[in-house]
């Protein structure tokens, strides 16, 4: 408990003393093993530069820091200090950012729930339901909690199908994903770098939007990262593009006034808690209430996108974590392993080492990417997967009113591959919309015993998690989850009550987009915008 | 996958790690073949000899190059192994050999190919090594534009296509000389495709194949070096990490090659190309080159269109081994197919001097690469005008260049080619140099082509010759970019000239090269040293000739009357090996610094005619 309080004391000074109130109304939650290390008192003074207010940061244990270990929640680097700092560490410390810790996450980034984590399993639990203990949504669960409990203002995450969102709908806290190739990976542990980015995570939308529009994020290219867009891409990107140039933004009504939200009709599946789907429906009213536009959208593509998405990112995990050896690397399982001075009994260096560091599901997604990406299984899933990928995208390209500046003329589509619900509004075709909104995550917050150990969740139905939030992630949008209320169950009105709505726009439209969800997030009667 | 014991694996998958004690490859480590070479005097079976003796364990003075070609010969002899004419080893009567080759070569770039660091040969361990080197968690490939350069010329002298669009691609597989599990190289969409060399019966192809040859190639890519495994005494083995991520590019020729000599000729010319381009660090000899073989056979009656299963021979480190390991992995081939089995499609290993090739792991134990495109880098554009600006800046092809020393220097196509294909390049452009330099001393504006192939010719004896007998290995002799060498160019011409003129005897002409080479001329002034240490040649005058003559022609009466008989046209040609006998004579008694061998043989053959043999005839006929 003290080190919280002192953690606490580190930034208070900065803290608004209404944020003091809503950090120190979590005080009685219990240790939820959110962070892997903790900055001490002295560290940390940020490098303020007016105009930009200090706020405390907690980065995710997979984006690489100096001061404090990067372990990826993994034994392979369970003692590994970087030489060197995220890109994304250094501008938010540049923009008054005050590290106070490293937070826990599935190993690597794999899993929905943070528990495949070698430091434990990350909860949240529910003070008025006796201690029960709460999934905090993967893989960024332990940046969720520390936002969600008031230790950090902003977190850092990464999200590759959808790990930024997924715990922040489970945990009621905003989680931002933005285009791929917006914010730096350099310096952040790559899971599957194709689908990788970095995301934030806060209580509000505020937080975020003052970061990457307002701090100029979104304008910063870093030539040390390959998929970083150039200077002149993001200039042409942004020229057809509005709301970059500040975030001074009007009332909510205002703001959703003429909007066109798209409701993609493949995601109402059966497997939607209909508390969410109501929370779904009320929101829309709502926002067609205030003058938005309810549309509704066909994305055919998303039955096989999630199936696309867990042949992709396991191939390039195969790939990305076949340096971790225990040589250079975690410690070698000198018990079992031949060495190679046996090489002549088949004796093999690495193969013990790797079987014994690594996290059963890490290496379910290393086999499953190594199968995958065999010459004989290649034709199979993984090009078929990336053809996928084109298809998703595609539907979104075909929903959305912007054009995607990444891809040339927009490709002419039968209208009949549409669904009959598809109303047309002119001979052309549907109408484009301006953002889709959809559930975040198909269920509320599991309890944690339902989703670890042997008598937890099956892989497949952990998988089931992403099937929302995955395919903005093939096609590199932008996204955001913001918290909504839905019926309380049994009269509880707690964190278990919270779900998570999702916003998606069209490529490099995050400014416009996360405006949109901040005055969404109001008339929603969320904390703040 | 299959498991394959670390030996193996060192074997087939340390590019550079062959040892090549004496002239080969100055510097590399020498952990797998001191083994390979033991085993290869036991003519052990293919099992046994692929899981040899840990080689580290047992260290070993390194034995020269000379002694274990020697031992390897005696053991040969030993065997009753007989080894055939390389003249009628190029073929076997019933069945056609198919050949194919990959080659690696290091591109001559300062940068690697997606780091910043500097690339280097022989720096101190480690000191040129960027984070993503290394594969630090967190660090990202940043492709390197300039590194193109050497590449797409390379590809421009191979006569490819150059691809506008080109990718990588990540290669997996385990190794400690490759820090991130995997390595990236151009394996969907490669840089270059289609082109092809023309070998020429002067590039040294087999005699079945004519006077001229075509080869395919069917793709270059490009791709990362391995770091460099150094062998300690015991089983430590130190990793120097500046050589990981250097750039490389792969040939992959179409299986075209159907003599070994062929074969042999087109790894020679393809170094020659390279360097002729600058496309490349350094020659096969040296490490900046290897080639790996594939070899298939079939009956010459075999109506199908397919060929003959194939096996790769990894690692071939010079001309010789290329030759001599197709050949060895043809007879053995036909062997198993003539004995009713079947070839099994395998990477085999070859080690200097071996009679043959030996099984390094089978099909079962292929590694799967399992082939990805790196999603971190981006596909390569390369622009029509950077292929027109490199192709126009790219100068003459070697071909090109040795058809012109040939006619208009009037060298014989081996002093031509020899020139070519020394020092990466940098003899010829001494040899320029050499015959610029003397044909400044003639003051001449325009040389008659017969003086100017007299001067070319003798100063491509002494580049050539007289220059390689003065050090074991050419890199002694300390060439630099601008083609000059410890002798400068302007001295030998000197030199050259001297001995033109006949100034100076050959004898001293080539104690002043020495000199030279010993850096014993202060300045280069070759006539002041001429001057101090009384080197002119003076000559004798025609009287002492004579003198030397009468003295070597008396009591010779029994050699002059064959003179005597050719003019009385009793024997129909001259006796010039009289003639030169009694010259020999007169030079040994003489003062061989003062005497010209020609002017010795005229002054003999005038007295002979006019004194000796008027001489003989008038005592026969008293």
């Amino acid at each position: 408990m003290s080190t919280r309080s002192r953690l606490q004391g580190l930034c208070l000074r900065h803290v608004s003393s209404k944020r003091r109130h809503a950090a120190t109304s979590h005080q009685q939650r219990r240790l939820l093993n959110q962070f892997i290390s903790k900055a001490p008192l002295q560290d940390d003074t940020p490098d303020t530069q007016p105009p930009f207010p200090p706020f405390t940061l907690a980065v995710k244990d997979n984006i690489a820091t100096q001061s404090l270990p990067t372990t990826c929640a993994s034994s392979f680097l369970n003692a590994y200090h970087s030489p060197f700092e995220a890109t994304i560490v250094t501008q938010l410390r540049s923009r008054g950012a005050c590290l106070v810790g490293k937070t826990n996450l599935d190993e690597f980034g794999m899993g929905s729930h943070s528990t495949h984590s070698a430091f434990g399993a990350v909860s949240q639990t529910l003070p008025n339901e006796g201690g029960e203990e709460y999934s905090a949504g993967g893989s960024s669960g332990g940046s969720a909690v520390a936002v969600a409990a008031g230790e950090a203002d902003v977190a850092l995450g990464t999200d590759t199908g959808g790990s930024v969102r997924l715990p922040a709908a489970y945990t009621g806290v905003v989680g931002f994903k933005p285009s791929y190739g917006m914010l730096s990976r350099h310096g952040v542990v790559p899971y599957a770098n194709s689908l990788d980015t970095v995301g934030l995570l806060a209580r509000g939308v505020k937080e975020i939007r003052e970061l990457v529009v307002g701090g100029g994020l979104w304008l910063e290219h870093d030539p040390r990262d390959p998929t970083s867009l150039s200077e002149a891409a993001r200039a042409r990107c942004a020229s057809v593009r509005k709301g970059y140039a500040g975030v001074d933004g009007g009332k909510p009504e205002e703001v959703l006034r003429g909007l066109k939200f798209g409701i993609p009709l493949e995601y109402n599946v059966e497997e939607l808690d209909p508390r969410i789907r109501d929370a779904w429906a009320a929101a829309a009213a709502a926002l067609q209430k205030l003058g938005a536009r309810i549309v509704p959208v066909s994305l055919p593509t998303t039955r096989h996108a999630l199936s696309a998405y867990y042949i992709i990112a396991p191939a390039e995990a195969s790939s990305n974590l076949a340096k971790y050896d225990g040589v250079r690397y975690g410690s070698r399982a000198s018990d079992t392993d031949a060495g190679s001075s046996d090489a002549a009994d088949g004796g093999v260096l690495y193969a013990a080492s790797r079987g014994r560091s690594f996290g059963s599901e890490v290496q379910r997604r290393i086999l499953l990417g190594a199968y995958t990406l065999s010459s004989e299984a290649m034709d199979n899933y993984f090009i078929k997967a990336q053809k996928i990928r084109r298809l998703v995208r595609r539907d979104f390209d075909r929903a959305f009113a912007l054009a995607n500046p990444l891809q040339g003329e927009p490709e002419p589509f039968d209208l009949s591959d549409l669904s009959e619900d598809i109303l047309m509004e002119n001979k052309l075709g549907p109408v484009g919309v301006d953002f889709l909104l959809c559930p975040t995550a198909p269920t509320l917050a599991p309890k944690l015993e339902d989703v670890v150990g042997a008598e937890g969740q099956s892989p497949v139905n952990a998988y089931v998690n992403d099937v929302f939030t995955v395919p903005a992630s093939l096609a590199g949008l932008p996204a955001v989850s913001i918290p909504v209320r839905v019926a309380a169950e049994g009269g509880h009105k707690d964190v278990a009550n919270t779900a998570g709505l999702q916003l998606i726009g069209q490529y490099w439209d995050d400014a416009r987009l996360l405006a949109a969800a901040g005055a969404v997030m109001e008339v929603l009667g969320g904390s703040s915008r | 996958m299959a498991r394959i014991p670390t030996v193996e694996l060192t074997r087939y998958l340390l590019a550079r790690q062959m040892s090549h004690h004496g002239c080969l490859r100055v510097g590399r480590a020498s952990l797998p073949s001191r083994a390979a070479i033991g085993q290869t005097r036991r003519f052990t079976s293919p099992i046994q000899s692929s899981t040899p003796a840990s080689p580290a364990a047992t260290p070993s003075p390194p034995v020269p190059l000379r002694k274990q070609l020697k031992d390897q010969a005696r053991a040969l002899k030993a065997s009753g192994y007989k080894k055939k004419k390389k003249t009628d080893n190029q073929t076997v009567p019933g069945w056609e050999l198919t050949v194919g080759i990959e080659i690696h070569a290091q591109l001559n770039t300062a940068r690697k190919l997606f780091s910043p660091a500097a690339t280097s040969f022989d720096d101190r361990p480690n000191s040129h090594v960027a984070l993503f080197d290394l594969a630090v968690p967190g660090s990202q490939p940043i492709f390197q534009p300039e590194t193109l350069i050497p590449a797409v010329r390379a590809a421009l002298a191979l006569e490819c296509d150059i691809q506008r669009v080109s990718r990588f691609d990540r290669k997996h597989y385990f190794h400690w000389d490759q820090p991130a599990g995997y390595q990236i190289t151009q394996f969907y969409e490669p840089f270059a495709k289609d082109g092809h060399i023309k070998l020429y019966a002067r590039d040294g192809i087999a005699a079945e194949d004519g006077e001229e040859v075509t080869v395919g190639i069917k793709q270059v890519q490009m791709e990362q070096d391995t770091a460099k495994t150094v062998a300690m005494a015991g089983e430590t083995h130190r990793i120097d990490f500046n050589r990981v991520g250097v750039p490389l590019i792969e040939i992959i020729t179409l299986p075209e090659m159907h003599h070994p000599a062929t074969a042999a000729a087109f790894v020679r010319k393809v170094q020659m190309l390279l360097s002729s381009v600058d496309a490349c660090t350094s020659g096969l000899e040296e490490g900046g080159l290897r080639a790996d073989v594939n070899v298939s056979v079939r009956r010459t009656d075999d109506a199908s269109d397919t060929l003959g299963t194939r096996t790769e021979i990894k690692n071939l480190s010079s001309f010789k081994a290329v030759e001599d390991a197709i050949i060895a992995e043809r007879d053995r081939q036909i062997a198993v197919l003539e004995a009713g089995g079947a070839v099994q499609g395998e990477t085999r290993g070859w080690s200097v001097g071996s009679i043959e090739t030996r099984r390094l792991r089978g099909k079962e134990g292929e590694v799967d690469y399992r082939y990805m495109p790196d999603p971190d880098l981006g596909p390569v554009v390369i622009g029509e005008q950077l292929i027109e600006h490199l192709a126009k800046s790219m100068g003459t092809l070697p071909d090109g260049e040795v058809d012109l020393l040939i006619n208009t220097f009037g060298l014989t196509a081996k002093d031509a080619l020899a020139l070519k294909s020394l020092d990466d390049g940098i003899r010829v452009e001494y040899f320029y140099n050499v015959v610029r330099h003397l044909e400044g001393h003639y003051r001449r504006v325009d040389v008659p082509e017969e003086l100017r192939h007299k001067h070319s010719s003798l100063a491509a004896n002494w580049c050539l010759h007289e220059l390689g007998k003065l050090v074991k290995a050419s890199n002694e002799l300390g060439w630099t970019e601008n083609g000059e060498c410890v002798i400068p160019s302007a001295s030998l011409a000197e030199i050259l000239y001297q001995l033109q003129e006949k100034k100076i005897t050959a004898k001293v002409a080539k104690e002043l090269l020495w000199m030279s080479f010993r850096q014993e001329i202060p300045g280069g002034h070759v006539v002041a040293v001429i001057d101090t240490m009384g080197l002119w040649f003076k000559e004798l005058s025609e009287n002492e000739y004579a003198e030397l003559a009468d003295e070597a022609a008396e009591d010779e009466d029994k050699v002059l009357s064959e003179f005597l008989r050719f003019k009385d046209g009793k024997s129909k040609a001259y006796p010039q090996g009289k003639l030169m006998f009694l010259v020999g004579k007169m030079m040994r008694a003489g003062p061989e610094e003062q005497m010209d061998p020609g002017s010795a043989e005229r002054v003999m053959r005038k007295r002979i005619d006019k004194v000796y043999v008027p001489s003989l005839q008038s005592k026969g006929a008293s």
